[in-house]
């Protein structure tokens, strides 16, 4: 989960500021909208009992969010994110750059204004 | 503390004994006396060989008020201040009995509130019914209501405790009708064999002798969930949540 402490610059992709389960299924629920935990586990490959214990992590920290549907026969929960993908881009670097404006004040800020790699 | 290491001088359990058997004697309860700690022997010894939770917690309660009744008697007959082993034992029958009774209801809150559950009959209404059904079938010679509750998680889970059966809405999901029955079927075992609380844990630790075994209950609630719904059932339940 994006917290600052487990931040880790030395990953790939999404994994720098979530888990690998984490990412794969904010993957999945960014890129397909409404999901049943079914499409989830069969979109990530990885198995129920993984799943499961990460959505309810996901859902408390608010990066998704979930619906009871109780149309048909079944009870089954429709996860969505709680935000886009650029939204989520959005908190994630402000709180990094709140961190590092803490920490280093004038310094980051010079940089961010001479910051034109890429 | 002066006082209180005096009171330890003074006390002597052979004093005590002799001080209960003069006044004893001389009241003329002694039959009673003798009458009530040979039942409460005989329901201790039963509580040992019991081969069901259920009679295993009412031979120790009817222990345990058979003790309270024979303290009755001696208290009544005595005329001296010899009173510590009789008020020791008295504490703990009463706290231990009332423990026994009152500990699966106060868990039961205590889950409802954890997990912040909700009555079934919100999303489903078939599962309250089957819970009754099973609950007040004559093979478990019981009867009286049982509240099937469910909760807000994803992970696969079904517990019992008190007179309420816990069911998340991940395991909801992911079972069908017959696979759902079977794990009721299960819970209301445990529940009817007062095994959804620590309450048999609480008395082997109280009195030190041995429960049964998790893997023992979990086996006979699955025998009986298979009777009520099917083998299959039962089966595929526990393959999907393994």
């Amino acid at each position: 989960m994006v917290k600052l402490d487990r931040i880790n610059l030395s990953n790939e992709g999404l994994t720098k500021f979530f888990s690998p389960i984490e990412a794969q299924i904010m993957t999945v629920l960014w890129e397909n909208g409404e999901c049943t935990t079914p499409d989830i586990t069969e979109r990530t490959g990885i198995p129920l009992s993984s799943v499961a214990g990460t959505l309810d992590r996901l859902v408390k920290a608010g990066y998704a969010k979930r619906t009871v549907d109780r149309s048909g026969q079944r009870v089954r929960y429709l996860y969505s994110a709680s935000e886009s993908m650029d939204s989520t881009a959005n908190s994630i670097t402000r709180k990094v750059l709140d961190s590092l404006v803490d920490t280093f004040g004038k310094v980051a800020i010079e940089n961010f204004h001479t910051y034109n790699k890429k | 503390m002066a006082g209180l290491a005096g009171h330890w001088e003074m006390f002597s359990i052979s004093n005590e004994i002799g001080c209960y058997v003069t006044c004893i004697s001389d009241s003329g309860m002694l039959p009673w006396l003798l009458a009530s700690l040979f039942m409460a022997l005989l329901l201790f010894v039963s509580y040992l060989n019991a081969k069901t939770p259920g009679s295993r917690i009412s031979s120790f309660i009817a222990a345990q008020l058979c003790m309270l009744a024979s303290i009755g008697i001696a208290v009544s007959s005595m005329h001296c201040s010899r009173m510590l082993t009789i008020e020791i034992y008295t504490a703990y029958a009463g706290l231990s009995t009332l423990a026994a009774l009152l500990l699966p209801r106060v868990y039961q809150r205590v889950l409802i509130g954890r997990h912040m559950a909700r009555p079934i009959a919100e999303i489903m209404e078939w599962p309250q019914a089957f819970a009754n059904k099973v609950g007040n079938n004559s093979n478990l010679n019981s009867s009286g209501t049982l509240d099937v509750y469910y909760y807000d998680s994803a992970i696969p889970r079904a517990f019992a405790s008190g007179k309420a059966i816990f069911l998340s809405i991940g395991l909801i999901e992911i079972m069908d009708m017959d696979e759902l029955k079977a794990i009721l079927a299960h819970e209301v075992w445990h529940l009817r064999h007062r095994t959804g609380t620590p309450i048999l844990r609480n008395l082997s630790m109280i009195t030190f002798t041995r429960n049964c075994t998790g893997s023992e209950l979990e086996r006979l609630a699955d025998t009986f969930a298979a009777k009520t719904v099917s083998r299959n059932a039962v089966e595929s339940a526990r393959a999907k949540l393994s």
